[in-house]
């Protein structure tokens, strides 16, 4: 699935891609830069990374999927430590994550697909917030109307 | 990962920052887990009732959009995966009778037919009619890729076309990389 980030000093756009993470990644995908010890992730959780067009790596999902209740749920995710806070090289790189476990979940299940994460307290408001997710006390989730319009927003 | 590293975060960084960057793990406990099950079940089966037709079709759509874009961007070649294939499916993803689909984009059901069984090769009227059948969702762009994967595939591998081609070839050049 393509999606695009913006670098916000250029407001320029630019077309990025996500991918299975390899073996090789991992020397990249370190917790300096990405905060979670990524190559410690197993099965049956599969990790994503978010490139642009010169293979620079700017973030990292793990998902696990449920298929028998139709639903993906996002185990961990970060940014590169290049794309967070106020000096952010490029903008939306979470967000394109979010949309591309959803994309999974909508080409997997169909119009009952569901993408969910366990948010921390703190934070609760702020995906609902920024990614339109919708309440289910422990949980926070995405399915239908809402889902659609995470993809129509990143897609 | 350390407590003390994500607390190290929580004090640099704004909740909106953090929430625009990160999910973090959290651990619940047994009865915690079975609570967060019931809840987004339940959450889930209220919403379902609610959402309206249209939205049904709109994720539809989308899903088909995803499907096509994915394939067209694959490397890999399947054979089944033709234009004819991906036209059944768009129209079986509107839910509309064959009849109908064929009137709406005013071609004969024939013709129709012919092209969901790969009888014959749509032109690009054909593409722009679908594109604007699908209110621009589809572009006719896409249509043209799926076409020119196939004849890529076909020209890229067939031997019997290139049987066929060398007698007509007087003479070639004696270097080649």
């Amino acid at each position: 699935m393509s999606v695009y980030v913006i670098e916000p000093q250029t407001n320029q756009k630019h077309k990025a891609d996500v991918l299975i993470v390899d073996s090789n990644d991992y020397k990249i995908i370190t917790a300096k830069q990405f905060f979670f010890q990524w190559k410690k992730e197993r099965a049956p959780a599969i990790t994503y990374k978010l490139v642009i067009l010169n293979e620079q790596l700017l973030g990292v999902i793990s998902l696990i999927r449920y298929d028998s209740e139709y639903r993906i749920e996002i185990k961990l995710l970060a940014v590169s430590t290049d794309n967070k806070g106020k000096s952010k090289k490029y903008d939306r790189v979470a967000g394109c994550l979010i949309a591309f476990a959803a994309s999974e979940a909508l080409t997997l299940y169909g119009e009952l697909g569901c993408v969910s994460l366990i948010p921390k307290t703190e934070l609760k408001q702020h995906y609902i917030r920024q990614y339109g997710m919708i309440d289910a006390g422990w949980q926070l989730y995405l399915e239908g109307r809402q889902l659609l319009q995470l993809l129509k927003a990143y897609l | 990962m350390s407590v003390i590293k994500v607390n190290e975060l929580f004090e640099q960084n704004t909740p909106a920052e953090l929430a625009e960057a990160y999910v973090f793990p959290v651990k619940l406990t047994k009865k915690q887990k079975e609570e967060a099950v019931a809840q987004l079940s339940e959450a889930r089966a209220k919403l379902r009732k609610e959402i309206t037709q249209e939205e049904v079709l709109s994720l539809k759509l989308m899903r088909f959009k995803l499907l096509l874009e994915k394939y067209i961007k694959s490397t890999e070649f399947k054979i089944d995966y033709s234009f004819g294939y991906f036209l059944s499916i768009y129209i079986d993803t509107i839910g509309k009778k064959r009849t109908e689909f064929a009137d709406e984009i005013d071609i004969h059901e024939t013709l129709l037919s012919q092209l969901i069984n790969n009888k014959r090769e749509p032109n690009e009227s054909l593409m722009i009619r679908l594109e604007i059948h699908s209110n621009g969702t589809i572009p006719a762009l896409d249509w043209l890729k799926l076409v020119e994967k196939k004849k890529e595939n076909y020209i890229s591998t067939d031997k019997e076309i290139r049987k066929v081609e060398r007698q007509f070839v007087k003479n070639h050049l004696a270097v080649s990389f």
